[in-house]
């Protein structure tokens, strides 16, 4: 009986009504039923055999993380609660281990967290319905993997070497170090200038860190900097073989800029290279 | 000061940054549906609504611009979609009401 099941998975789930009453609603259901079971996609990769990466799943019990193979394309998968995972540290981390895992010895088209199915056959609709898509994307991606870069820079002395550097800022300084009546006006130039100068500098270097680390990568994308201190939030794609390459190269430019913070991560799957948008169509019932 | 590498899974801030919308992304309406209902194979079908690989990009206009290129390339091309829309709608319904344009343009046709 359905009714029962969708009781036993309402108690999880925020959605547990809606989805009770669509049950209700649907026609009859199919074997086998998930008993409350849904699996969890972490990737997408090519392979033709089945393959097992352990125990590393997601959950308080982690559980074994195994292919689900449709032609030459798998989805790694691994069983969970049907349920909407929240994104905590623990979930999220562990869906990243397994890409990670993964990543080692396939090339992986991320999927992002929390896409659970209910059974075995939806994945192979999945599979099936996106499988030109996933083979053109696992075809551009290969041997390719994902590193990023974000550089920091202490502002205050940013300025400090503006001041020095920098002959107008210097000279109004002065002024208004010296000026006896109001120095409002040149105190709002003296902030003008050293913001242009500020925003001249970050540039000039983005663009100088961007350009070095081109000929080493095959694609850069430059996301939004967080916060007043991070001057640059890139993603690189690097293709395997260049990696070393690619981690000499940021080692020379940190060299070079002495001031800087280079927060420098990876491998990582793809994500800033791939963007597959999938959407659920209304099918006839039958 | 040196650069040294760490591996993704270190930083939360910078997993977070990635797996929430990246990647390979079902609708969110899908995603909550996804539980309690017999899903895809019953009720629905997936499709593909985009599918982008940033690649080609930097290809195309290089790998300093590359960097903020996407999000204009698209934005300026949804423009234009959009006005181009806008002009075609309006030659409709000029169409619809006034026969000459209709009538001009199946002469034109038959021209070539």
């Amino acid at each position: 009986m359905p009714t029962t099941q969708h009781r036993r998975t309402k108690r999880t789930t925020k959605a547990g009504d809606g989805a009770t009453q669509a049950a209700a609603a649907s026609p009859a259901p199919r074997a086998p039923r998930g008993d409350g079971r849904g699996k969890y996609v972490y990737c997408i990769i090519g392979s033709t055999e089945p393959l097992r990466f352990g125990a590393i799943g997601i959950g308080a019990q982690p559980s074994d993380v195994h292919t689900i193979n449709y032609r030459d394309i798998a989805a790694i998968v691994s069983d969970t609660p049907l349920e909407v995972h929240d994104a905590t540290r623990e979930n999220v981390l562990a869906h990243e281990r397994v890409n990670e895992t993964v990543m080692r010895d396939h090339t992986v088209i991320p999927m992002s967290f929390g896409t659970v199915f209910k059974t075995r056959d939806d994945i192979i609709e999945l599979l099936r319905a996106a499988y030109d898509a996933f083979c053109d994307v696992l075809g551009k991606m290969q041997g390719k993997v994902e590193f990023g870069v974000k550089v920091l820079w202490d502002r205050d002395e940013m300025v400090r070497e503006i001041e020095r550097d920098d002959e107008d800022v210097r000279q109004l300084k002065k002024e208004i170090a010296t000026q006896k009546g109001s120095t409002y006006f040149a105190r709002v130039q003296y902030g003008r200038l050293i913001d242009q100068a500020l925003q001249t500098r970050s540039e000039r270097c983005v663009n100088d860190i961007f350009e070095t680390l081109g000929d080493v990568s095959v694609a850069s994308r430059a996301n939004k900097p967080i916060g007043d201190k991070m001057i640059m939030n890139a993603a690189f794609l690097v293709a395997r073989d260049k990696e070393a390459a690619f981690d000499a190269r940021l080692k020379a430019i940190g060299a070079r800029y002495g001031a800087l913070t280079f927060k420098y991560t990876g491998p990582w799957p793809p994500y800033n290279f791939v963007n597959i948008r999938l959407k659920l169509e209304r099918a006839q019932p039958e | 000061m040196p650069v040294e590498r760490t591996t993704g899974g270190t930083s939360l801030i910078d997993v977070l940054d990635r797996v929430l919308d990246k990647g390979i992304v079902i609708d969110a309406w899908v995603r909550v549906s996804l539980v309690g209902i017999d899903l895809i194979t019953v009720e629905a079908r997936i499709v593909v609504a985009s599918i982008d690989t940033y690649i080609r990009y930097s290809e195309a206009v290089g790998q300093v611009s590359s960097a903020s290129k996407p999000a204009q390339v698209d934005s300026r091309t949804h423009e234009a979609v959009l006005a181009e829309n806008e002009a075609l709608r309006a030659q409709l319904s000029a169409a619809a009401t006034d026969g000459r344009v209709r009538t001009r343009r199946r002469r034109h046709a038959q021209a070539v």
